[in-house]
């Protein structure tokens, strides 16, 4: 329900110009973040993060398939996210489309990188069992269960817990193949390898409204933007994808200023994102 | 009270759970008596002729509760009300709601209410001041006085034949700017004297409506309007459109100054945390945890984190044991 009144409008520019928004943040102070890992026990891994109102679940699938032939080394990602209707009487039927789509698209952009799989922020050759002929597939679904903004951070942070959380099984080559044959393959139930997550970036969206920019808004400062940019950045402070949101048109150096402000968030919140992921795990341990 | 979504340490769900036991180890006022849960016996009087309300059901000759709450009776009717219903207006109340149709001679309101409210182009104080009868003209300008989501505070008149009516005749009542407007769930809300306070302090307007909707904004001094220079008017008024061409730095000096910003921040957190714990708010309860949060020195954002989250309910729980104590 995002129809505000003119005074209220009025009021969440106003504190985001004065750099104090309507529940007293900052402009580039995040909510506080919740992270559950392990909440799908039947997927190879889960997350569950809330930030404020926005509720968001990722999990992701691991199966055998064959690579493309196209990149023989690599294994295979697709990324897909769902809106559910319980988050807004608006997701209903295929209310959800468009925002499904956009949210897919960003997320594959910033996490995988362009078509030839370079610069991917998930690395794929970690995937590969024997090149060319076995790989591992990864589907990883995001399901948004409550929106309250934000929706792009919330889902690329579930993804990390998730992937965090994501156990590979052990493959054994039971016999080798020549040529097109399939090798065959003792999977192991018991053993797990750990995807390594060091490298996979965070996505930090910054929303301007007039002449400032905010981080993490709510949904109700989103109905006030002009444009969005999310910039998704890993460890090392490098961009791995970039997302331009909104009709409104931004001269260059305002999104150059845009990224580097979005650099300098990107630190805290990944320092923060992998402490709530350790202590989620630590939890779920026990 | 539904599920923290908060980062809560260990320690500080320790000090949580203590503090909730406490609250609910202190005995309440009403008579125990008359809560009942699902499938519970109601102690009805046989013999007497009785009817059976909402929430009741006979089962094997038994009148049965099929909810939680408590019985009420009202000379022969017998029903149970349930504590966490949905708002339920009365005469008198005062409410905050949103326009949401502007229709013939009436707006339709959002009332957290299983209806929309209508409230009477008659019904309200014309910007003029001038007691006269509407004309088509008022008709017409209807989207100059209210138009859609424009948040307002009226008094509940009454239900009529077409639903529930409402009205705004005091200047106390009418179209809030300025402010923020939080919802929460209506039983949060008791019915008092007053629901509608200026904390002069702050220089804040802070509005209870009894459906759960509470209006925070900035102190607007209710002008007679008659008394007004009609010259003065166009100065005075606040522009109806965001005058894109107008500067920002025009645009600027009409935001609310820092200070009372800062200060309806601090309330709205306060009460946002209080609905969160599923505390009763009260102007006194809110201007303690504001309080609070200012002798933590806490920053307004942190307001909503785990740890005053934490501290508000172990506050709450030891004023209620003092007032038993006292009293």
């Amino acid at each position: 329900m995002n129809d505000l009144s003119l005074g209220e409008k009025l009021f969440i520019q106003g504190g985001i110009a004065q750099d104090l928004r309507s529940d007293g943040r900052k402009r580039l102070t995040y909510r506080p973040i919740y992270v559950e890992t392990g909440v799908i026990p039947q997927a190879n891994g889960s997350a569950r993060v809330r930030m404020g109102g926005t509720d968001v679940i990722a999990s992701v699938k691991a199966e055998i398939g064959r690579p493309s032939p196209l990149q023989p080394n690599k294994g295979k990602v697709s990324i897909y996210v769902d809106c559910s209707p319980t988050a807004t009487p608006m997701f209903e039927g295929r209310g959800a489309e468009e925002l499904s789509t956009e949210l897919s698209v960003a997320l594959q952009r910033c996490l995988l990188g362009g078509k030839s799989g370079a610069g991917a922020g998930i690395d794929l050759s970690s995937l590969i069992v024997v090149e060319g002929k076995v790989c591992w597939d990864l589907y990883i679904d995001g399901l948004v269960v409550s929106s309250d903004g934000n929706l792009l951070d919330a889902l690329g942070a579930a993804i990390k817990a998730a992937l965090s959380n994501t156990g590979i099984p052990r493959v054994h080559i039971a016999a080798e193949a020549s040529g097109e044959d399939q090798p065959e393959l003792d999977i192991s139930d018991e053993e797990f390898l750990q995807f390594d997550t060091s490298g996979v970036p965070v996505i930090v969206t910054l929303t301007k409204v007039g002449r400032h920019y905010i981080v993490d808004a709510t949904s109700e400062e989103e109905s006030e933007m002009s444009s969005a940019i999310s910039v998704s950045i890993n460890r090392k402070g490098l961009i791995c994808g970039l997302t331009k949101r909104g009709g409104v048109g931004l001269d260059p150096s305002v999104i150059l200023d845009m990224i580097s402000v979005a650099k300098h968030v990107s630190e805290q919140l990944i320092d923060r994102l992998d402490s709530e992921i350790s202590a989620a795990e630590a939890v779920e341990e026990e | 009270m539904r599920g923290l979504q908060l980062p809560l340490t260990q320690t500080q769900k320790v000090r949580l759970q203590r503090a909730l036991e406490k609250l609910e180890s202190l005995p309440s006022k009403a008579n125990s008596n008359a809560s009942v849960t699902v499938a519970d016996t109601i102690p009805v009087n046989y013999d007497d002729g009785f009817l059976k309300g909402h929430g009741t059901t006979e089962l094997s000759g038994e009148v049965v509760a099929t909810v939680c709450g408590v019985v009420e009776r009202v000379n022969k009717l017998v029903y149970v009300r349930t504590l966490r219903a949905r708002y339920k207006p009365e005469v008198g109340d005062i409410i905050v709601g949103r326009v949401i149709e502007v229709a013939p001679k009436r707006w339709r309101l959002d009332i957290n209410y299983s209806q929309d409210a209508v409230l009477m182009l008659s019904s309200i104080n014309l910007p003029d001041g001038i007691q006269r009868r509407r004309t088509a003209e008022d008709e017409l300008n209807m989207r100059g006085i209210f138009e859609e989501n424009d948040v307002i505070c009226a008094e509940v008149r009454g239900f009529q034949h077409d639903g529930l009516h409402l009205q705004a005749r005091s200047q106390k009542y009418g179209k809030l700017q300025r402010g923020q407007l939080l919802s929460f769930p209506p039983y949060l809300v008791k019915r008092r004297k007053q629901h509608w306070h200026y904390l002069e302090e702050y220089g804040i307007d802070l509005i209870l409506g009894c459906n759960g909707f509470v209006w925070v904004g900035e102190h607007v001094e209710a002008k007679d309007e008659m008394l007004v220079d009609q010259a003065d008017k166009p100065d005075s008024q606040t522009p109806k459109t965001i005058d894109y061409s107008m500067s920002l730095e025009g645009q600027e000096q009409m935001y609310t100054p820092l200070e009372t910003r800062q200060n309806i921040c601090r309330i709205a957190n306060a009460i946002r945390v209080l609905s969160m714990l599923g505390f009763i708010v009260t102007v006194e309860v809110v201007m303690e945890v504001v309080n609070l949060g200012v002798s933590q020195n806490m920053d307004t954002h942190q307001m909503l984190g785990s740890e005053f989250c934490v501290l508000v309910a172990e506050r709450e729980a030891e004023r209620r044991s003092q007032k038993k104590t006292k009293g």
